[in-house]
């Protein structure tokens, strides 16, 4: 139901991006992990007391719980995790479908004998593997720095239940833009859905953790649906786990559709 | 049965724009010239034979196969050649050609060097830094080297130049004793002329022609430019020959003739004659040859 080439392709394609997200990611990951001091907390809340309090929430850097894993949570998992892949999503996506119909280059991949379905299911899978790659990646280093530098410290379950929270996030997230991608004509569109709704809900996200006033906000971003102080606390996070997967079933199944059935205009 | 059937295909875009009714076929083994001006709907219907889109009546088939709900089946045995040429990032022409191949699964590269070398395209190159002309060889490559039964072209020749040209209606006469199936779409009738068997005319989305290239030979009225070695021989020339509307200007006539130029020529040899030119002509005359300004005009009036 693949094709080995195309993806192949879209991997090369895609692979410089790709590096620069995870070297961002773990640039950023051992330094936050290195900052952990179980004894005195205090050096990194000194330096955050420099900062408004409102600009710390907005960056969701508001501790839940005081080991290293409400550490990290709050560090990384706050907005870090929430961004780069963004990133990373909102190029790919749209070069899997999209620019190639804009461009053109979807006319020969469709004038070899590659069902449409195919095509689609193939780009899909390209993002879903290389989503899970990253936070993969992400959750392997994270357990590794933790146990090198505070051996024993760090909730191993608890990280990797926030990881698949992350990680179904950016099911969820990628969906939306491969649904974009699948459906537009240019790369212009495709964009703007595809990557102006992200941006939005970041950006909602944001706004609704500075204060009570735009709290309301949450209710408009996807990024509610990822609540790293309910899953390290291990409240009740099932929920929003089974909706984000639906979620992300939906769109990408939805852009499939839209792809296979619509009139391109190449 | 036809290769490429065609029936009442209809696509309209508004606006006047798009295919109306479009109905025709291909036989095996037949070179189809699809001619028209730009806009006319050439790629319109290409796109239908390539199951890019659906049409909103009429059907288009290949090899018996419905155009859009068997592309994927149709595209084992036929060969693309977009209008626009775009192709991966960063690739080069060599890197393209083996990703086509393995899209096609075929690993045959036979056919494939042959055609570079005909073509002396430099596959070594990044797509994006070919030119026009590099590119649109570069697609005619990926177009036959995996030797399709059926072939869309569509304006195939845009950006080669005459030699090129030249090289590239050889391929297609080569393809054609193979009993290949083509059917390339132009706006240059004399790239028509030399290839096709067939011709269809298209104008505004409707089907106004289908002539044998022969006929349409016979029928063309074809202007020559003939220089004298004085201007008084043209006056003669003028004065004794009964050609429709002869022009003189200075030691320079301008005759017009259809079908046949035997007569032409016995006169003109009686004549010390310094230069004979012909003076091509756009499709466009060639079309208000046919069709008069009536059929021209009013796209309504159909076949």
């Amino acid at each position: 139901m693949i094709s080995k080439s195309l993806i192949k392709a879209t991997f090369k394609q895609n692979l410089i991006v790709m590096l620069i997200i995870i070297a961002a990611l773990m640039l950023y990951l051992p330094i936050i992990v290195s900052m952990y001091n179980p004894d005195m907390q205090d050096s990194l809340n000194e330096v955050l007391e420099l900062f408004p309090q409102q600009f710390l929430a907005a960056l969701g850097f508001t501790a839940a719980r005081h080991d290293l894993l409400g550490f990290v949570a709050t560090y990384f998992y706050g907005f870090l995790i929430l961004l780069l892949p963004m990133i990373f999503t909102i190029t790919a996506a749209n070069r899997t479908i999209a620019s190639h119909v804009d461009k053109g280059s979807m006319a020969y991949l469709l004038s070899t004998p590659t069902k449409r379905s195919k095509i689609a299911i193939t780009q899909a899978l390209y993002l879903l593997v290389s989503i899970s790659l990253i936070i993969g990646l992400v959750t392997v280093v994270g357990i590794c720095v933790s146990q090198m530098l505070y051996p024993g410290e760090l909730d191993i379950m608890g990280f990797i239940m926030l990881n698949l929270g992350a990680l179904l996030l950016h099911y969820a997230l990628t969906g939306l833009s491969f649904f974009a991608s699948c459906t537009f004509n240019d790369s212009k569109n495709s964009l703007m859905l595809g990557a102006g709704l992200p941006v939005a809900f970041l950006l909602l996200q944001m706004l609704s953790d500075v204060g009570e006033s735009t709290e309301f906000l949450k209710y408009f971003t996807i990024y509610t649906l990822f609540d790293p102080e309910k899953i390290t606390s291990g409240e009740g996070y099932i929920i929003s786990f089974l909706i984000m997967g639906i979620i992300a079933i939906c769109l990408y199944f939805a852009g499939i559709m839209a792809f296979k059935k619509r009139d391109l205009p190449l | 049965m036809s290769v490429i059937e065609i029936r009442e295909l209809t696509k309209d875009y508004g606006n006047h724009k798009g295919i109306f009714n479009l109905t025709f076929q291909v036989e095996e083994g037949e070179v189809f010239g699809y001619l028209g001006p730009n806009g006319a709907g050439k790629t319109t219907t290409i796109r239908h034979l390539m199951g890019f889109i659906s049409p909103d009546k009429g059907s288009a088939s290949i090899l018996g196969m419905d155009c859009r709900r068997q592309s994927a089946a149709i595209m084992a045995h036929l060969g693309y050649l977009p209008a626009e040429i775009a192709f991966f990032d960063g690739m080069s022409g060599i890197d393209f050609l083996r990703f086509m191949a393995e899209m096609r699964g075929d690993s045959r590269t036979d056919l494939r060097d042959k055609l570079i070398d005909m073509f002396a395209l430099d596959v070594r190159q990044r797509i994006r830094k070919m030119s026009k002309g590099m590119k649109q060889k570069l697609a005619i490559v990926s177009a036959f080297m995996h030797d399709p039964k059926v072939l869309l072209l569509d304006e195939p020749t845009s950006g080669l130049d005459p030699l090129m040209q030249k090289t590239f209606a050889e391929l297609i006469l080569e393809e054609k004793k193979k009993g290949k199936t083509i059917l390339m779409s132009s706006h240059s009738f004399e790239e028509i002329e030399r290839t096709c068997d067939r011709a269809g005319i298209i104008r505004q989305g409707n089907l106004v022609a289908i002539e044998n290239i022969k006929d349409l030979k016979e029928k063309r009225r074809k202007t020559y430019l003939i220089t004298f070695d004085s201007a008084e021989a043209a006056e003669e020339f003028k004065r004794n020959n009964s050609f429709d509307g002869i022009e003189i200007s200075g030691a320079t006539a301008k005759v017009s003739v259809t079908g046949n130029v035997a007569a032409l020529v016995r006169i003109l040899g009686r004549y010390n004659v310094l230069e004979l030119d012909t003076e091509s002509s756009s499709l466009e005359d060639v079309f208000m040859q046919y069709y008069g300004t009536a059929a021209a005009g009013d796209t309504d009036s159909g076949i």
